[in-house]
C-alpha cells in the first residue's frame, strides 16, 4: 500500500511539471531565448567595454613612459634662475602625477583580476561557538554528556557553502566539527548537504540530500541560532537533537491568499534515532515501513501591524525502528532501564511524533531592530514501542514489548530593548520518552549581548530539578556561550 | 492510527496539487507589482497608472534594512508578476529568504520579473573592503540614492522598460504616465533647488547614512553619522568625538530618521547646539508623506526652516 502511495505520489507530481499548456511553455521558451539573446547582446559590449579599457591602460602606460622620459631630461644650461625653479616644480608635479597614474593602473588591473579569479566562488561562511560552562553536578548524577564542574566546550566550528546550481535549484553544505567529550577532538561531519529546487511549478520546493527536517519551530535550527544556550530537552531527547535526516522533503506554498504551507518529507532515520538498519550484508530488505515519515502544516495572523501569530503542527512516523545493535543508554552511556525489572534493557522498535507549536511576536514597524517581544511554546506527544529484554544477572521475566505514552514541552520568551541586548526565560518539562513516570523540569533564565551582526555572547543559568524516578539532578548551571561568523551570512526564513 | 495519518496527508496533497489548476494568465486583470520599500511603490503607481497593481513591504515607517519577513507577505509575492527593488543590496536583509519562501520563479535573480531600479546608477561609497571591520557595509556602494530625486529618474527609467516589456501593448499609455510624471518631478526638483540654494553648505549628520546622494545634489555637507559604524550603535567614545568635532566645525543640524531612538541624536543636539529634526527617508515615513514628491517637499521644507530658524 505504501509502495503505491509513493507511486502516485511520483505520478502526481511529474504530471504536475507538465500542467502547462504547450502554447504557454513556447512563449516561454521565446521569452527565454530572447533574454537570452540580450544577455549575449551585453556580453559582448561588457567585452568591448574591457578591450576599451585595456587599450586605455595601454596608453596610460606609453604617457607614463613619455612623461618619464620628459622627467629625466638634462635641465638647458644657462637658465634663469626663475625658469629653473618653476621647471624644477614642474618636474616634481609630474614625477607625481606619474606615481599616482602607475598606482591608480596597478590597483585597476588588480581589481580586474581578483574579480575574474573568485567569480566562481560559493558564498562562505565560518560559525564558532565556545560555551563555558560551570555545573553543581557530575556528569553520572545529571546524565549529560558534558562534565559537571568547569567545562569549556567548543561545540561548533561550522563551515557553511552555499551557490545556485543552475537555474533550476541551489545547493548548500553544512559541515560542522565539535569537540568529541571524551577525547576532546574535534571531529568534522557533514551536518548538512542539500540541494533545493527553486522553480517547480505549482508553488512546490523540493529539498534533498542530508538535511535539517521541518518539524516544529526550533527542531531544524543549527545549535548557535536558538534563542537560548542549550536545545530544549524535550527536542533533544524526542528527536536526538537537530532534526537531521537523509531524504527528501516537499514544501507546498498553497496557492491562497492566506499563507499555509505544508510540507511532507521522508528518509533514513530522524535526529539522532536511526532506522531500521539489520544486517545488509545478509542480504537484508527494508521495507517501505523501515523510513522515517515527517510533516508539518502552519499558517500565520498578522493580528495587528505589529503582532503576529504562527501556529503549526507537525507529526513524525517510523513505524520499524532498530537501534544500532545495542540498547538504549542514556547520554552518559548508562542503560536505559525499567526500575521494576531491574537488569532489563529496552531496544526502540516503533516511534512517532506529534507536536504543535506556536510563536506570538511583537515587533513594532518603526523600530523592530530596537525592540521586539517573542515568545514561543511547543508541546510534542512520543508515542514509541519498546521490547524490554532481561539481562544476565538482573531480574528474569519473558521479552515483551511496551507501548509508552509520554509528553514533553517547553516555552520560552525573549523580550529586545536595544539593538544589542535582550533578555528572556526558558522552561522545559518533559516525560522520558521510555519511561513516562520519569519527568524532568527546568528554568532557564538568559541575557544575550549582540555586540554586532556577527559577534554574540549569552549568559544563562539553569536549574534542573531532581527526577525522583530515574535519581538524576537536580542541578544548577551556568553557560557563557560565544558565537561569531566570518565571511558570508543570510538570513534565512527561519531567522524571521 | 499512524497509518491514516499517512494516507489523510497523501489525499490532501494529492487534492491540493490536482486543484493546483492552470497558471494564472500573464497578462489578466491589472500587472501586478511587489516593491521593497514605499518610494518605489509610489513611482510604479505613477508610471503604470491604473494598469498595475502594487503592494509595497514596507509601509514606510521601517528601516530599510529591518523590513520584517512576514509569512503574510509571501502570498502576495507568490502572485506578483514584477518584484521591483533598490538594489545595491539594500534589502539583503528580508528579501532573498522571502523571496524563496514565496516561491515565485518569474521575480528571481535573473528573471524578466526581477526589477533592479538602480541599473545605471554609478554609486557612491563603493567600499575598498568589504571586511566586518567597517561594519555592516553595502559592498556595492551606498544603497540610499533615491533621496537624490535626479537619480529617482533613474530608477523611474528601470520601472517604465520593465512595464513596456512585460506588457507592450500598453506602452503608450505608460509613456504618456511617465512623461506627465517626469515633468512634475523636474519642475520640483528645479524649485527644490531653488529653496536650497540659500543654506547650501550647511553641515548635518544623521544616525545611518542614509544621506550622500541627497547632501552632493543639493550642496549640502554630509558630516558624518551617529553610528560608530554602519549597522553598529555609537559607543560612548564616538559620541564624544562626534561631539567634539561638530562644535568644531559648526555643525546646525542633527537628522533623526524615525527608525532610530531619539535619546542619543537628541543628547548630541543639546551638546553641541545643532538642531535636531526628525525626516523620513521613505514616503510615510512621518505623516503627510504619502507619495514620494510629499517627501521631498517635506524633508527641503523642515531643512530650510530649521536653518533659517537658527538665524
Amino acid at each position: 500500500m505504501r509502495t503505491i502511495i509513493a507511486l502516485v505520489f511520483v505520478f502526481v507530481f511529474s504530471s504536475c511539471a507538465f500542467a502547462q499548456t504547450v502554447e504557454e511553455r513556447l512563449q516561454e521558451l521565446e521569452k527565454t531565448m530572447k533574454k537570452q539573446e540580450q544577455t549575449i547582446q551585453e556580453l559582448k559590449t561588457l567585452q568591448k567595454t574591457v578591450k576599451q579599457q585595456e587599450q586605455t591602460i595601454s596608453e596610460q602606460r606609453r604617457l607614463i613612459e613619455i612623461l618619464s622620459a620628459k622627467v629625466q631630461k638634462p635641465q638647458p644650461p644657462a637658465a634663469p634662475p626663475a625658469a629653473t625653479a618653476v621647471e624644477t616644480a614642474s618636474a616634481e608635479q609630474v614625477q607625481q602625477e606619474v606615481e599616482e597614474l602607475k598606482e591608480q593602473v596597478g590597483s585597476v588591473a588588480q581589481a580586474q583580476k581578483k574579480q575574474i579569479l573568485s567569480v566562481f566562488n560559493p558564498a562562505i561562511g565560518l560559525v564558532g561557538e565556545t560555551v563555558f560552562s560551570y555545573s553543581g553536578k557530575g556528569s553520572k548524577a545529571t546524565g549529560s554528556d558534558r562534565p559537571g564542574g568547569w567545562d569549556v566546550n567548543q561545540r561548533s566550528v561550522e563551515l557553511n557553502l552555499a551557490a545556485t546550481i543552475d537555474p533550476f535549484a541551489k545547493g548548500y553544505a553544512v559541515i560542522n566539527a565539535s569537540a568529541d567529550p571524551i577525547t576532546g577532538e574535534a571531529t568534522a561531519s557533514v551536518e548538512e548537504a542539500a540541494l533545493q529546487t527553486t522553480s517547480l511549478p505549482c508553488n512546490l520546493e523540493l529539498k534533498a540530500g542530508r538535511f535539517f527536517g521541518e518539524f516544529g519551530r526550533l527542531a531544524y535550527i543549527h545549535d548557535h541560532e536558538l534563542p537560548f544556550v542549550n536545545r530544549p530537552l524535550v527536542l533533544d531527547q524526542y528527536i536526538g537533537g537537530e532534526s537531521r535526516t537523509d531524504g527528501a522533503q516537499l514544501n507546498w506554498l498553497l496557492p491562497t491568499e492566506h499563507y499555509y504551507s505544508l510540507t511532507v518529507g521522508v528518509g533514513d532515520g530522524f535526529g539522532s534515532v536511526p532506522n531500521d538498519v539489520g544486517d545488509f550484508n545478509n542480504g537484508n530488505f527494508r521495507n517501505f515501513g523501515g523510513l522515517s515519515f515527517f510533516g508539518r502544516g502552519s499558517t500565520s495572523f498578522d493580528l495587528t501591524p505589529d503582532l503576529s501569530l504562527e501556529p503549526g503542527i507537525s507529526g513524525l512516523a517510523n513505524p520499524n525502528t532498530l537501534d544500532r545493535g545495542g540498547v538504549l543508554a542514556l547520554p552518559n552511556n548508562t542503560p536505559v532501564t525499567l526500575p521494576e525489572f531491574p537488569g532489563s534493557t529496552l531496544a526502540l522498535r516503533e516511534r512517532s511524533l506529534e507536536g504543535v507549536d506556536l510563536t506570538l511576536s511583537w515587533k513594532p514597524l518603526r523600530n523592530n531592530q530596537f525592540n521586539s517581544i517573542i515568545w514561543g511554546t511547543e508541546l510534542l506527544h512520543s508515542g514509541n514501542r519498546y521490547d524490554v529484554m532481561p539481562t544476565p544477572g538482573g531480574a528474569l521475566f519473558s521479552p515483551f514489548s511496551r507501548d509508552v505514552d509520554s509528553y514533553g514541552m517547553y516555552s520560552y520568551i525573549v523580550y529586545k530593548w536595544s539593538r544589542e541586548w535582550s533578555a528572556g526565560f526558558l522552561f522545559d518539562g518533559l516525560e522520558d520518552a521510555a519511561n513516562n513516570a520519569n519527568r524532568t523540569f527546568a528554568y532557564s533564565p538568559f541575557i544575550t549581548w549582540t555586540i554586532s551582526h556577527w559577534n554574540q555572547l549569552r549568559l544563562q543559568y539553569t536549574h534542573t530539578d531532581h527526577n525522583t524516578e530515574s535519581g538524576l539532578r537536580p542541578d544548577d548551571a551556568v553557560y557563557l556561550q560565544w558565537d561569531w561568523i566570518i565571511g558570508s551570512h543570510s538570513h534565512g526564513w527561519q531567522q524571521r | 492510527m499512524k497509518l491514516k495519518l499517512i494516507y489523510l496527508l497523501s489525499i490532501v496533497t494529492i487534492a491540493g496539487v490536482l486543484l493546483c489548476g492552470e497558471p494564472i494568465p500573464a497578462h489578466a486583470a491589472k500587472i501586478k507589482v511587489v516593491t521593497t520599500l514605499t518610494d518605489l511603490a509610489d513611482l510604479t503607481r505613477e508610471v503604470g497608472g491604473d494598469l498595475v497593481e502594487v503592494h509595497s513591504l514596507a509601509t514606510g515607517i521601517e528601516d530599510t534594512h529591518g523590513v520584517p519577513m512576514k509569512p503574510s507577505f509571501v502570498p502576495i509575492m507568490n502572485k506578483a508578476d514584477l518584484l521591483v527593488l533598490v538594489g545595491f543590496d539594500c534589502e539583503h536583509a528580508f528579501l532573498p529568504a522571502l523571496l524563496e519562501a514565496s516561491k515565485n520563479p518569474r521575480i528571481l535573480l535573473g528573471k524578466p520579473g526581477y526589477i533592479d531600479a538602480s541599473i545605471g546608477i554609478v554609486p557612491k561609497d563603493v567600499p575598498k573592503s568589504t571586511d566586518h571591520y567597517q561594519g555592516d557595509v553595502h559592498p556595492y556602494g551606498n544603497p540610499h540614492y533615491m533621496l537624490d530625486p535626479v537619480l529617482a529618474k533613474t530608477a523611474i527609467g528601470n520601472i517604465y522598460k520593465a512595464l513596456v516589456e512585460f506588457a507592450p501593448q500598453h506602452q503608450a499609455e505608460f509613456t504618456r504616465n511617465r512623461d506627465a510624471y517626469l515633468a512634475r518631478l523636474d519642475a520640483k526638483i528645479a524649485e527644490w533647488k531653488k529653496d536650497l540654494l540659500p543654506i547650501k553648505g550647511v553641515k548635518f549628520v544623521s544616525y545611518h547614512e542614509h544621506w550622500p546622494y541627497f547632501a552632493e545634489r543639493f550642496g549640502l555637507v554630509y558630516f558624518g553619522t551617529i553610528e560608530l559604524k554602519p549597522g553598529i550603535d555609537p559607543t560612548p567614545r564616538h559620541i564624544e568625538e562626534l561631539i567634539a568635532s561638530m562644535k568644531a566645525e559648526h555643525v546646525q543640524i542633527v537628522l533623526r530618521e524615525p527608525q532610530f531612538p531619539e535619546k542619543v541624536p537628541s543628547r548630541i543636539a543639546e551638546q553641541t547646539g545643532a538642531t535636531l529634526v526628525t525626516l523620513p527617508i521613505m514616503p510615510g515615513g512621518i505623516p503627510n508623506t504619502e507619495t514620494y514628491i510629499k517627501m521631498m517637499d517635506a524633508i527641503v521644507q523642515t531643512m530650510v526652516a530649521t536653518v533659517q530658524a537658527r538665524k
